[in-house]
């Protein structure tokens, strides 16, 4: 490891390579905080031809690779494998182009996503998807999840708003897929790419699609009696056609914890259930969508109904459902985030059914959810120094993920598969469908040194090479 | 030699009592910190963000982790800024766990003798003593004067961060404040006012404009003549026995002073933001905790005790002369370390002619936090550099500010790049719009 800090120093230059084991000690985990693996080495390149040199020798010495953007991701996808060298896209922060006429933005993928926004809105632009994290996570790291976030529900995900990407492949050749257009010609390999949680090769710059702001946007705030209520109303908002940008919904302990942290946003403390609406559009389209939403709502038996009056009440009531997973921090020392997707029909039942498998094994649970697009987010309280309490709140998260694949769900909504999905993905996928995912991985990355261990798992992709590679003749110095 | 003799390395009960570990469990780990922390945006390495420092400090709780080098070394490097906190969903009371993690690394793991000399005639001598003060300004001008001051450059960082200074002005115009300053006209109250310790030496002008501004909106000012620091700079930098001492010293002499009940008007963020939580330098039953939990609650930023003044008459104010268009700029400790946002921008609202721009990240830290100047000039430079930048792109010709640390980095970096946007503390400028509105 010494000989190959040495090189990747005089690549990276004396701030771009971190070795010492306690400046590394922080890299261990990610947003992930349960799995913690040290990280040999950290690499900080400054751009596509330094993260191109860098990965160009570790593939010449065979080390596994680890893509971290901010390290907000709560997949483990972040994690440092064994063995294996972290490069990182924090030091890659420029943002290229900002074009407003072909409504396009190029940056470096260490970007962050409300930098973004913040350049694009300057010249009524936006970037749309806005993961909860979006104050700190990189775009590099949304592509790498394809990441969604409240107004996914009305825009899309990441995917939909990526035109193109500079990649640098395992080898360190560089791969420019900056497409001028919005359709491809050929196979897809941007599309292919995003998603693919840093097997394929590392992002190094993206060319995003932007979208007009809205000309206005109408927050609407809906108060229930109980959790029943609030998914019933949002499974008939969808099922009668309306499409608002945005439909969450929040429970009681999280609205206790949100009104008790610095994004206090004006939830009812002592509700059940809120559900936070938004409508964006032109003048008359936001409010017929509103007057339609509010007659569905009051059908469902609702406490109180309003609307934000102004811009900064918008701002709250937004800032405290982005904060909410990090204000649950007051209520437990840690918190396991389940992602989970679920027929919206169904939400009820299923909501339902999280609560009785935390309830039974006496572990706290807290629900915020994109109700929307039926994305559930059920935070389980836990304490990572208490081994006991980690088994059960992993046994809850697997039989939750279980439950919403057999009512017709999916494993993840937005924040990947990483490490913490990988037992769950033959509960989705038989052994032939993730044969066929590893076939696509090895035309990427023939080595499988690319973020191995995570995303496909193992014993279908045969990776115990890399996860043993002290045993591998030509391994790490 | 007490400060000294207190490094000597102790054998501990638990590493949990090296660091804070009780409130190091609040942080979940999710990373929303990171992008607001200047250290992190400059080197891109977690372990120079708050969660990373927070890890370590974890790490050390647990005894995965020594007291070692690069561990003090990410102690050192953090400005204390507190900008994390305001973003942190979890409630991290961050400021406070890295002055307990410093004071334990100080007293555990010494640092190398001559580190401790400065530190000790820094923080001991110099600091609590107006007129070691005193000297020291009148050295630091004759320096400035001859000439000689380009020459400590070259004497390692210290020296590099001397040269930065700005002028020191002769000694009638760093006069001291008199014990008691009468309201022009009727008084509507009486109030007491804090000099600082390197305040007098530096803006002496904006004690006198603090004083001169709250005389003419009826406040009578009376000053304590028997203590100098307020403590915020050995809090900050992990001395709490010179913290508490400095605490002590201040709780009396303001409880002495007047009916020991007057608010206490402060003109400087960062020991403001200091004053308002010195209790947790005393343990809870420690007489002097409840006595300083009494003394937090009379402690009041000036902006906020001026907006409250200048809402209850409801005063207009009028335009200075001055270059315009004006920026206003957050001092960390204001913003972060007492949440006080609205109360300066509804004083510069009530200013009539006063053309305002917006810096982009008005909350961003400057790069000056207290000693860090001095002790990391390069770092201190290039979060400096990201300010001016700012600056430059907003327009303005004149930067209002309201904590003296701030004051002197905007004015030495704006200096060493030769341009002339002017620097003014807030009071400085609502003295003029109040003599303004009389003339």
């Amino acid at each position: 490891m010494h000989r190959l800090a040495q090189e990747l120093r005089s690549i990276l230059g004396p701030r771009g390579l971190i070795d010492d084991p306690t400046k590394l000690l922080p890299y261990e985990s990610d947003g992930l905080a349960m799995v913690a693996v040290p990280a040999e080495l950290v690499c900080l390149p400054r751009d596509t031809q330094e993260a191109a040199a860098c990965l160009a020798l570790l593939h010449r010495e065979g080390v596994p690779v680890v893509a971290r953007g901010a390290g907000t991701g709560l997949a483990g996808g972040a994690t440092p494998v064994a063995n294996g060298v972290v490069v990182s896209t924090a030091r890659m922060r420029d943002i290229l182009e900002v074009n407003p006429l072909d409504r396009f933005a190029r940056v470096q993928a260490g970007v962050v996503n409300v930098d973004l926004t913040r350049a694009a809105s300057r010249h009524g632009l936006r970037y749309a998807p806005d993961p909860s994290s979006q104050m700190a996570c990189t775009i590099g790291g949304n592509v790498a999840n394809n990441s969604g976030g409240p107004h996914c529900f009305k825009h899309g995900a990441t995917t939909r708003h990526i035109q193109g990407l500079v990649i640098v492949a395992h080898d360190g050749e560089i791969l420019d897929l900056s497409e001028p257009h919005l359709d491809p010609v050929g196979y897809d390999l941007v599309g292919l790419f995003v998603g693919s949680e840093g097997t394929f090769g590392l992002a190094t710059e993206v060319t995003v699609k932007l979208v007009p702001t809205p000309a206005l946007d109408e927050v609407l705030l809906a108060v229930f009696s109980t959790l029943d209520d609030a998914c019933d109303c949002v499974s008939e908002i969808i099922a009668s056609r309306l499409e608002p940008s945005a439909l969450e919904i929040l429970d009681k302990l999280t609205i206790e914890a949100v009104e008790a942290s610095v994004f206090a946003a004006g939830y009812p403390v002592g509700a059940e259930a809120v559900l936070l609406m938004e409508v964006e559009g032109a003048g008359p389209e936001v409010e017929g969508t509103s007057r339609a939403i509010r007659k569905i709502v009051d059908r469902h038996s609702p406490l109180d109904v309003r609307s934000a009056r102004n811009a900064e009440e918008r701002r709250k009531l937004w800032a405290g459902r982005k904060g909410a997973f990090g204000a649950m921090g007051r209520i437990a020392p840690d918190l396991y985030v389940a992602d989970a997707v679920v027929p919206r029909s169904r939400l009820r039942e299923l909501i339902r059914t999280t609560i009785a498998i935390c309830h039974e094994r006496n572990l706290r649970l807290a629900n915020v959810f994109h109700a929307g697009d039926g994305n559930l987010h059920p935070n389980i309280c836990y304490d990572r120094r208490n081994e006991e309490e980690v088994a059960r709140v992993l046994e809850a998260g697997h039989l939750i993920l279980k439950a919403c694949v057999e009512a017709g769900g999916a494993l993840t909504g937005e924040h990947g598969v990483g490490l913490e999905k990988l037992e769950q993905m033959d509960l989705l996928f038989a052994p032939h469908d993730l044969d066929a995912m590893c076939r696509v991985r090895d035309v990427w990355d023939p080595e499988r040194r690319m973020n191995p261990g995570k995303l496909v798992p193992l014993r279908a992709c045969m990776e115990l090479r890399t996860t043993r590679l002290e045993h591998k003749p030509e391994g790490i110095a | 030699m007490a400060h000294l003799e207190e490094q000597t390395p102790q054998p501990l009960a638990s590493e949990k009592l090296l660091v804070d570990y009780a409130k190091s469990l609040d942080c979940i780990h999710c990373g929303l910190c990171l992008q607001t922390c200047p250290t992190f945006r400059s080197t891109g390495a977690e372990s120079s963000s708050p969660r990373g420092r927070i890890h370590l400090m974890r790490a050390v709780g647990e005894g995965r982790l020594t007291l070692d080098a690069a561990y003090t070394e990410e102690l050192d490097l953090c400005l204390v800024c507190r900008h994390c906190e305001t973003v942190c969903p979890a409630g991290v009371r961050f400021g406070e766990m890295m002055s307990f993690a410093r004071n334990r690394r100080e007293s555990h793991s010494p640092r190398s003798f001559p580190a401790r000399i400065a530190r000790f005639v820094g923080l001991r001598v110099l600091l609590p003593n107006r007129i070691a003060l005193r000297l020291m300004g009148t050295c630091l001008r004759f320096l400035q004067l001859t000439g000689l001051e380009r020459i400590a450059v070259h004497f390692g960082r210290l020296g590099r961060g001397l040269s930065d200074l700005p002028r020191i002005p002769p000694l009638p115009a760093r006069r001291l404040l008199p014990a008691r300053i009468k309201a022009s006209g009727e008084e509507r109250g009486q109030v007491a006012l804090l000099e600082g310790c390197v305040m007098p030496e530096l803006y002496a002008r904006v004690n006198r404009a603090t004083a001169r501004s709250l005389a003419l909106l009826g406040f009578t000012s009376h000053l304590p003549s028997n203590f100098v620091c307020c403590g915020s700079l050995h809090a900050h930098n992990g001395d709490h026995a010179g913290a508490r001492s400095a605490a002590r010293k201040m709780i009396q002499a303001l409880e002495e002073l007047g009916d020991g009940t007057l608010s206490i008007v402060v003109n400087s963020a960062g020991c403001g933001a200091h004053m308002r939580s010195c209790a947790h330098l005393f343990d809870s039953e420690d007489p002097w905790h409840a006595r300083a939990r009494a003394f937090e609650k009379r402690v009041i930023d000036y902006s906020e005790f001026v907006d409250r003044e200048l809402q209850d008459r409801e005063v207009q104010l009028t335009a200075p002369a001055l270059p315009r268009p004006i920026a206003w700029d957050d001092p960390c400790h204001l913003c972060h370390g007492q949440g006080i946002r609205s109360q300066p921008r509804s004083i510069l609202a009530r200013v009539q002619g006063l053309e305002q721009v917006q810096l982009s990240e008005p909350e961003a830290c400057c790069g000056s936090a207290g000693t860090y100047s001095l002790t990391h000039p390069e770092e201190s430079r290039a979060i400096f550099e990201r300010k001016l930048e700012d600056l430059e792109a907003s327009g303005a010709r004149t930067l209002i500010t309201a904590n003296p640390g701030c004051q002197l980095q905007w004015e030495s970096g704006i200096r060493r790049v030769g341009k002339d946007t002017a620097v003014m503390h807030l009071a400085e400028l609502v003295q003029a719009a109040l003599l303004e509105k009389k003339s």
